[in-house]
């Protein structure tokens, strides 16, 4: 009997180790997902200047939006934004971006120069990675949301005091349903 | 394009000359080849009734001497146009298809390039291949060949030893140059555990031994019949868009077979599994056939466009 019941205590404390090691696990890969997004916008606002730079004298009608993206920079690199703040900040910031790209389609000779292609080619490079880390930081809260609310890991997260985190909105892109068929017999 | 107007008319003033000389040479051949095949048998069968069963001479090795001698001669026969097939006709088909495609009947990808893409972890003991082609298709570079995977495992030991080869892959393997520059390895595989066990499958693809981690996507259709793995989890999604997902997808419906995708040192390599034997001659079916040709160029095309496919020309990013 008594046998029985160390046994028992054993596999119970086992598993409440494994739990508490897994939601560990989840957390902090939330936090690395989290942590790149974060190098992503910095190589984001490292190219502001220069794009804004580039396009100045091109630009005659869009002014006001440069003077805007120079100002979201300068506002999300401030020390003291909180971090929704910043949600808002990036993504305004995101926004215009796109809206700038748009205008240049009016401007044939500012679309022909090949620093602003380079500019406009990092650009797509970076906001692609961005994307793609957006992805992997809403993967990770998912998998960690996931673990925190089924049962038993949730009594642990409670807790441990673990919260609900929120995904991050990812802006829509184009989707289109692609037909395919075998045109060929296979066999 | 070339200066035809369509398949049809290239058929008829291009290939159909040659097709029916080789049609020629295909049936003389057939008759060579049977009176070949008709001798050994003969040869075979009058050595097991002449030989005489009481002496020490062991009677199957003449026996086996012949028919593998007279299997070999048939072969060496009916080479030569099957040989002729490939090069007029094939390599007319290819240029038609795409002018920047080079056609070479015996050359493939080599099994190091196979072995590297790391899209099957079964060592490879057993390799070869045919009809490769390479050309550049808008700034997209790209091969292709048919390659044969075998693995060889051994069962029993001592004097019950025994060896067998088992297929890891039959197919068209493809290698192109990827749109987007990325330092890690990420692999796309058909997804067998989940279909079969649903959600206790993707346990099991977690604890999948050998490759990286597992790379969870927020397609369900493209979870459903994909399982990714990947050194990196942003890369793997830097490669695998929504969009690139989505085009995956369709390919793979397209096919309509197992499609495996490995994404390294910024080339995509395809692994298209396939028990068909492309661009081969029927023999005992003429060669002047325009559907049989037509299928040729059907399956070239349908080879090829995996660059429109996958939008592999589409260069927006930093490579150029």
């Amino acid at each position: 009997m008594l046998y029985a019941i160390i046994a028992v205590v054993v596999v119970l404390l086992l598993s409440v180790i494994l739990i508490f090691n897994s939601l560990i696990r989840k957390k902090n890969d939330v936090e690395n997902a989290f942590a790149s997004i974060d190098v992503m916008l910095r190589k984001r606002y490292d190219l502001i200047p220069k794009i804004v730079e580039a396009v100045k004298a091109y630009m005659t009608y869009e002014r006001e939006l440069l003077t805007e993206l120079t100002q979201l920079r300068i506002k999300a690199l401030s020390q003291t934004i909180t971090p929704e703040e910043r949600v808002v900040v990036e993504n305004r910031l995101g926004q215009q971006l796109t809206s700038l790209l748009v205008a240049v389609e009016n401007y044939p000779d500012l679309k022909a120069s090949t620093n602003f292609l380079q500019l406009q080619g990092t650009l797509n490079e970076v906001e692609e990675q961005l994307a793609a880390s957006r992805r992997a930081f809403n993967a990770a809260v998912t998998l960690y949301n996931n673990s925190i609310e089924v049962f038993p890991s949730n009594m642990i997260a409670s807790m441990m005091n673990y919260k609900r985190r929120t995904l991050f909105e990812i802006p829509g892109e184009m989707r289109e349903e692609i037909s395919a068929k075998p045109p060929v017999n296979m066999a | 394009m070339s200066r035809y107007n369509n398949f049809r008319e290239f058929y008829e003033q291009e290939l159909r000359p040659d097709l029916e000389s080789i049609d020629l040479r295909r049936r003389a051949t057939n008759k060579k080849a049977l009176t070949v095949l008709l001798i050994t048998v003969v040869a075979v069968m009058s050595e097991l009734l002449l030989i005489p069963g009481d002496t020490d001479f062991p009677k199957p090795v003449p026996v086996i001497i012949t028919a593998f001698a007279g299997l070999v001669a048939t072969g060496i026969v009916s080479e030569s146009y099957r040989k002729e097939y490939k090069e007029k006709i094939i390599a007319r088909i290819t240029g038609y298809a795409d002018e920047g495609l080079v056609y070479s009947p015996e050359g493939f990808i080599p099994m190091d390039t196979f072995v590297r893409s790391r899209i099957f972890t079964l060592s490879c003991d057993k390799y070869s291949g045919e009809d490769h082609f390479r050309g550049r298709i808008g700034k997209t570079d790209i091969e292709f060949s048919e390659v044969t995977a075998k693995h060889r495992s051994s069962s029993g030991a001592g004097k019950n030893r025994s060896e067998e080869y088992t297929i890891i892959f039959k197919g068209l393997f493809i290698i192109a140059d990827f749109n987007k520059h990325f330092k890690t390895h990420t692999v796309v595989l058909p997804d067998t555990a989940e279909k079969l066990f649903g959600k206790f499958g993707q346990t099991l693809q977690s604890a999948a031994f050998g490759r990286g981690e597992l790379i969870r996507l927020e397609d369900p259709r493209f979870e459903k019949e994909f399982c990714v793995y990947g050194d990196d989890q942003v890369e793997a999604r830097y490669i695998l868009t929504p969009s690139l997902m989505e085009r995956i997808l369709a390919y793979r419906k397209k096919w309509n077979t197992n499609l495996h995708l490995s994404f390294l040192d910024s080339k995509v390599y395809i692994a298209i599994s396939m028990y068909k034997d492309l661009f081969e001659l029927r023999p005992f079916k003429p060669a002047a056939d325009y559907n049989f040709i037509e299928e040729s160029l059907r399956f070239l095309t349908l080879i090829t466009e995996v660059v429109e496919d996958l939008s592999l020309n589409t260069r927006i990013w930093t490579k150029e």
